[in-house]
């Protein structure tokens, strides 16, 4: 579907533009994470180490300055026996950063930088399976409304431009609140490393760092729910932009040629409409998975995920904790967003100006 | 055609838009597990009494009859009662200061996007390939892939608490009474007001502001390759006055069009913005009354919104018709 020209002009494009490699160096370390997170992560990020006696506790730990000689420190508030009264005293212990948590621990002791780790995962499916599910609805709609028209186009976008009265994240909150009550709101999904690294599938040479993966979670909690939402928010946009291709390209004369030679319809939208209607898709398709992202982020912010190990839960579950000095909780899954989205923007731009010869080499724009 | 025709036509057309939507949010409750007297009913009511609730609920009509009753109360402005405060009217809650509270910050925001965005885009794309054309492109790449609620504890955190006297919680006055306020000679109010709407503003506005520094750039760059460009410049026209009457005057009405399809963001970010800063506005009352499992409240505001939604889109393009009249073609 992807013809010689095109694939030059996106060669030729990612030569020049240092901001489309930055892009796709970026997406490939958030993937490659995401996929190999149990390798990867320097602890469980489910295990809670929240001790009782002195020293054993490694909550709020602060995260290791990159500076050198200017170390972060953190705050603890410890009970205490008071030896001569015998009263408990809240006292503030100063927690200095711990190099076996180079981004800190949240106040429950769970390792910052091992949640960011395994939160990838959930950010990039819920983003990747997300868009490929609105680009299954909508690419067909779009193409059967524009290439069949009339009567039939105008109820079918009508149809759509109701769902554009929603804005996508009130309407996913509402979805939200629908479905979150099912038994599909989240599923169970195996890892398939931890799995291997247990039983005696492989042999163990072959998984690298064998024992520290067999101790990681078995499974990863997916937001069936969520994902399902941010498709059905976003579909229209795939059936708006493949109805105005394909409404333009069946006016074409390989088209009316194909009809004449008694093609069918689906053949005709299989090989003639669809392969050149898929450049702007592919644009809109990187768009999306950005937007998602966010989505995704922004609901499990609000708690409507489903399961905590996200992004956005960790930021929401920092958010006490920046009142009293415990910036870091909050901070660096914010960030992991932000390199994500400006890794797929930039992907994006790299797309649209390699595939949209109206703006060449122009980054900037929609 | 003729604009009043293509008027008739786009408010029709917006109105059918509402019917459907107020539908699509009518269905919503019928796809929802969960039956709503037993969530309502104390758990030792006997038969009697949930047949009461229902009655009063209006769940014992059949779905179409149902339907017909929300559609016809929806016309007369009926949004029925909240499902947990039987007494409370859906419309009554929601209405004036939640509404309102919701609609300063988004229009705030909006002002405060387009007074910084639309210089910086005319710099960015008349000093191509400058320090400040890539710091501009550096923050407007940043702003679009910034989760606001991050932006805005990040502000909470480097600027509400370090400066002390911008406050984070709990909503400040409104706007009319701050105005009233200062006709009675007591200017204190809108300096709170202002202090108030500061950190919300700019968090909600700043993806605003990428988006349009990135649109006025993109926009002026493919204006100024224009044949016009030249000759405004042939005939010596003064650069800034080439630029801003018209180049800047071309690149902002396709911007305007984006704009309205994207005020749906602005109003999805409202209501992430006003859970961080405790706002109390319209945003908040939806989370809380999704939680809550109210549904005809999450009915009244959702078909609130939508309606102010539709409402300002149909606006917008009927502004960008009469602008340029070539549109009521399409």
């Amino acid at each position: 579907m992807i013809s010689d020209r095109v694939k030059s002009s996106l060669k030729r494009e990612f030569y020049q533009s240092r901001a489309a490699q930055v892009g796709v160096v970026l997406i490939a370390i958030i993937l490659f994470t995401a996929v190999f997170a149990p390798m990867l992560t320097p602890h469980d990020p489910t295990t809670q180490r929240v001790g009782t006696g002195n020293g054993s506790a490694l909550t709020d730990l602060p995260p290791l300055s990159p500076i050198p000689g200017h170390e972060f420190v953190g705050t603890r508030d410890q009970t205490m026996v008071n030896q001569t009264t015998g009263e408990f005293v809240n006292v503030q212990q100063e927690v200095p950063a711990n190099a076996s948590h180079p981004l800190g621990t949240n106040e429950r002791g769970q390792d910052i930088l091992s949640r960011i780790i395994y939160g990838a995962r959930v950010s990039m499916l819920v983003g990747l399976l997300g868009t490929a599910l609105a680009t299954l609805l909508g690419v067909p709609y779009g193409l059967v409304a524009g290439y069949f028209g009339g009567r039939l186009d105008d109820t079918l976008m009508r149809a759509a431009d109701v769902m554009l009265a929603f804005p996508s994240l009130v309407l996913a909150i509402a979805l939200i609140g629908v479905f979150r009550d099912t038994s599909f709101h989240t599923a169970e999904l195996p890892d398939p490393f931890v799995a291997a690294a247990q039983g005696d599938l492989v042999p163990n040479i072959l998984i690298p760092r064998a024992e520290h993966v067999a101790s990681m979670p078995e499974t990863t909690t997916f937001p069936v729910t969520v994902t399902l939402v941010v498709a059905l928010v976003n579909w229209v946009w795939f059936a708006r932009i493949t109805r105005g291709e394909a409404l333009s390209i069946r006016a074409e004369e390989y088209v009316t040629a194909a009809r004449s030679l008694g093609a069918s319809d689906v053949t005709i939208l299989r090989q003639h409409i669809l392969p050149n209607a898929i450049t702007p898709i592919i644009v809109l398709a990187t768009i999306q998975v950005a937007f998602i992202i966010l989505l995704e982020a922004s609901l499990s912010f609000l708690g409507f995920s489903g399961t905590n190990l996200t992004w956005g839960a960790d930021i929401q579950q920092g958010r006490d904790g920046l009142s009293s000095g415990k910036w870091w909780v909050s901070t660096m899954p914010g960030l992991a967003i932000i390199a994500a989205v400006v890794g797929v923007n930039l992907l994006g731009d790299w797309l649209r100006d390699a595939l949209d010869p109206g703006i060449q080499g122009e980054s900037g724009g929609i | 055609m003729q604009y009043g025709r293509f008027l008739l036509r786009r408010v029709f057309h917006s109105l059918f838009v509402i019917w459907g939507a107020a539908t699509v949010v009518f269905l919503l409750r019928f796809i929802t597990p969960g039956d709503p007297v037993t969530a309502l009913a104390p758990p030792d009511a006997g038969d009697e009494v949930r047949a009461a609730l229902e009655r009063r609920l209006g769940l014992d009509d059949p779905i179409h009859v149902q339907y017909f009753e929300y559609i016809t109360d929806l016309m007369v402005g009926d949004f029925g009662n909240s499902m947990e405060v039987l007494d409370r009217s859906v419309l009554d809650w929601i209405f004036w200061t939640r509404f309102l509270r919701s609609l300063e910050l988004a229009i705030s925001a909006t002002i405060l996007a387009i007074v910084i965005a639309i210089p910086l885009g005319v710099v960015s794309a008349r000093r191509r390939h400058t320090p400040a054309d890539y710091s501009a492109t550096l923050f407007s790449l940043g702003g679009i892939s910034t989760p606001n609620f991050w932006l805005g504890l990040m502000l909470i955190l480097l600027i509400a608490v370090p400066v002390g006297f911008i406050p984070t919680g709990t909503p400040g006055p409104l706007l009319h009474e701050a105005v009233g306020d200062l006709f009675a000679g007591d200017p204190g109010t809108l300096g709170d007001w202002l202090r108030f709407m500061f950190l919300p503003a700019l968090t909600l506005g700043t993806y605003f502001t990428a988006l349009i520094t990135r649109l006025t750039r993109s926009g002026m760059l493919e204006e100024i390759g224009k044949a016009y460009v030249k000759a405004c410049r042939a005939k010596g026209l003064p650069e800034t006055l080439t630029m801003y009457r018209h180049v800047l005057r071309n690149t902002l009405i396709p911007i305007v069009t984006i704009l309205g399809l994207q005020l749906g963001t602005l109003i999805g970010g409202a209501i992430i913005t006003e859970t961080v800063f405790e706002w109390n506005g319209l945003g908040q009352l939806l989370i809380e009354r999704i939680n809550a499992r109210d549904w005809t409240m999450i009915q009244g505001i959702v078909i609130i919104i939508a309606i102010g939604f539709v409402t300002i889109n149909t606006v917008v393009d009927l502004l960008y018709a009469y602008l340029d009249p070539r549109v009521m073609e399409e």
